[in-house]
């Protein structure tokens, strides 16, 4: 297992295309973690001058709600680590390199394997990179920090580990159908922005939910704010133990046909 | 390695077709035959990058496994790295694979005389270069069998000499080779053994020495070469009587030499300009493998 997550960052660490990827996403979430709030509250100042009710000034950061906050929005950005995992797997046909590992001595299993984990190892460093951004900010803009506040909703941040986990797998799962870079980014996009979205619709209430990336983006809810207390929407504040079944099966789905594609493929 | 009737197919084609053979250890084989015959196909199949349709392959009399290919060093027609790495890195990954140390990259670098590029990027070599390192990546992990798939395509004749010298020179150390080509001069100046491959199947197996010296090729040419056509046809000594250009290439019965041939001319009163013993070559018999065959299935 070592031996092959070593394979493959030697693979992605001498890369500057992953490297400017990645400082891309850093950069990105970087930017608007530590701008949101007051982009927002300047927004509510202005929209609070014409309110009839007095609009309070919201707090993105403090410690608990700050873990749904981050997580929430960062999973917008999920696209460009999917976008990270699509090259690499895609680059390996166009190279021709995955025959070649097979031949050196990987079996497809492995090859697949050292995958999974560079993807495991991908959502862990993003995983990380926001909880050290939530801890900084959460101890910024807390008044009083206790122990079991900065905690109790880290099921987020654990949740957040499974829908980048999740998300990235599916675009393993597309690049190791298609085998080409452009045509895999082109599918993604139209699947995750418009077939899915289609589908969604003409299902009958309910079903669209269990949709394969649906599924990934209900993992962590839309926060509640106190703007839409206000327009009376009340969102999920915890994570559901159904949509995280859902997206296991999905997990274990794309890594089985992975596999099966792999093994019966010519290469 | 015994390959026992392996078949791949690709849709209707059959790019390989119920192919045995046998690979002894210590030899030096060439595997020849005209592109698309299916030489990297079946090396491909035992070396798990191509799923067979049908037959069995054993490697060390095994079934096969990855901890067998770690046995086996292998570069299948284009030279495979990473681009944006250079050769240390590459190389690095192979002995990763192969679960072998990095003290041998080094060394198999300065076989292949790239020690002075060793810190360039994989996409800045030339072709030359390039072929050169997948050597030095088959060599990693002293691997008991080597398979070389077309070394020197596209190399120019310097390229081709210096690769083929590399692969004398591997060659001498006792390893078993496979040498995929369809260059015939190539496979006779390197190896002992020889296969040859048609569409598929095999069309002759053994060693090189053998069918090279199993009988004679003498050319002759005169002023009155129709003459010179009449007593050969009806000579008993030859057996095969090919025309070229300028002269006839007469293939003698075994055990013979080119005395009695000329001495038939001369009592028959016909001058000859030119006689000479030639050597039989791999091309030779090489095409006429292939007539045969054209022949049978025609």
């Amino acid at each position: 297992m070592i031996r092959l997550l070593k394979i493959e960052f030697k693979k992605v660490a001498n890369n500057k295309t992953f490297w400017i990827l990645m400082g891309l996403y850093a950069l990105i979430l970087g930017t608007i973690f530590f701008g949101i709030q007051s982009v927002i509250n300047e927004m509510m100042i202005d929209a609070g001058k014409k309110a009839p009710i007095p609009v309070t000034k919201i707090t993105l950061y403090d410690f608990p709600g700050i873990w749904q906050n981050l997580t929430y929005v960062a999973g917008y950005f999920k696209i460009i680590l999917a976008i990270v995992v699509i090259i690499f797997i895609t680059n390996e046909y166009s190279y021709r390199t995955i025959r070649q590992n097979i031949i050196t001595g990987l079996s497809r299993w492995d090859f697949l394997l050292s995958k999974l984990l560079m993807i495991l190892l991908i959502s862990a460093a993003a995983t990380m990179f926001l909880f050290i951004i939530g801890l900084i900010l959460g101890f910024t803009n807390t008044p009083e920090v206790t122990l079991s506040m900065m905690f109790i909703n880290l099921t987020f941040v654990f949740t957040y580990f499974l829908e980048l986990f999740a998300f990235m797998l599916f675009a393993l799962f597309l690049g190791i159908l298609t085998k080409r870079s452009g045509l895999t980014i082109g599918l993604l996009f139209l699947y995750f922005y418009i077939i899915e979205k289609y589908i969604y619709y003409k299902l009958p209430d309910g079903w669209g939910d269990y949709l394969p990336l649906r599924s990934i983006g209900n993992l962590i809810d839309i926060p509640n704010t106190s703007l839409m207390k206000i327009f009376g929407l009340n969102f999920r504040t915890f994570v559901s133990i159904e949509d995280v079944i859902v997206v296991f099966v999905y997990s274990f789905l794309f890594i089985y046909l992975m596999q099966l594609t792999l093994k019966k493929s010519d290469l | 390695m015994v390959i026992d009737k392996l078949t791949k197919r690709y849709g209707k084609l059959k790019a390989v077709d119920e192919l045995s053979i046998t690979i002894e250890k210590g030899n030096i084989y060439g595997i020849l035959g005209p592109n698309g015959s299916g030489k990297t196909t079946t090396l491909g199949i035992v070396l798990d990058a191509i799923n067979a349709t049908s037959g069995s392959f054993k490697w060390f009399g095994e079934t096969p496994t990855k901890a067998i290919r770690k046995r086996v060093g292998a570069i299948l027609e284009t030279p495979v790295f990473y681009p944006y790495m250079s050769a240390v890195k590459n190389l690095e990954i192979i002995a990763d694979i192969k679960e072998v140390s990095y003290n041998q990259i080094p060394e198999v670098l300065k076989i292949v005389d790239l020690t002075a590029r060793k810190n360039s990027k994989f996409r800045t070599y030339s072709l030359g270069m390039k072929q050169r390192l997948a050597i030095a990546a088959a060599l990693i992990g002293n691997p008991e069998v080597l398979i070389f798939d077309e070394p020197t395509n596209g190399l120019d004749p310097q390229g081709i000499a210096e690769i083929r010298n590399l692969i004398k020179k591997i060659a001498n150390d006792g390893l078993t080779i496979v040498l995929a080509s369809h260059l015939l001069d190539e496979v006779q100046k390197v190896c002992t053994h020889v296969v040859v491959l048609e569409k598929g199947k095999k069309l002759f197996a053994g060693k090189v020495d053998e069918l090279l010296g199993s009988s004679i090729l003498v050319e002759i040419a005169g002023p009155e070469m129709d003459k010179i056509e009449a007593v050969l046809n009806k000579s008993e000594f030859v057996s095969k009587i090919y025309r070229d250009d300028k002269m006839f290439i007469v293939e003698l019965k075994t055990g013979l030499d080119s005395s009695a041939i000329n001495k038939s001319l001369v009592e028959q009163g016909v001058t000859i300009s030119h006689i000479s013993l030639r050597k039989k070559s791999l091309e030779n018999y090489f095409l006429e493998l292939l007539a045969e065959s054209h022949d049978k299935t025609s």
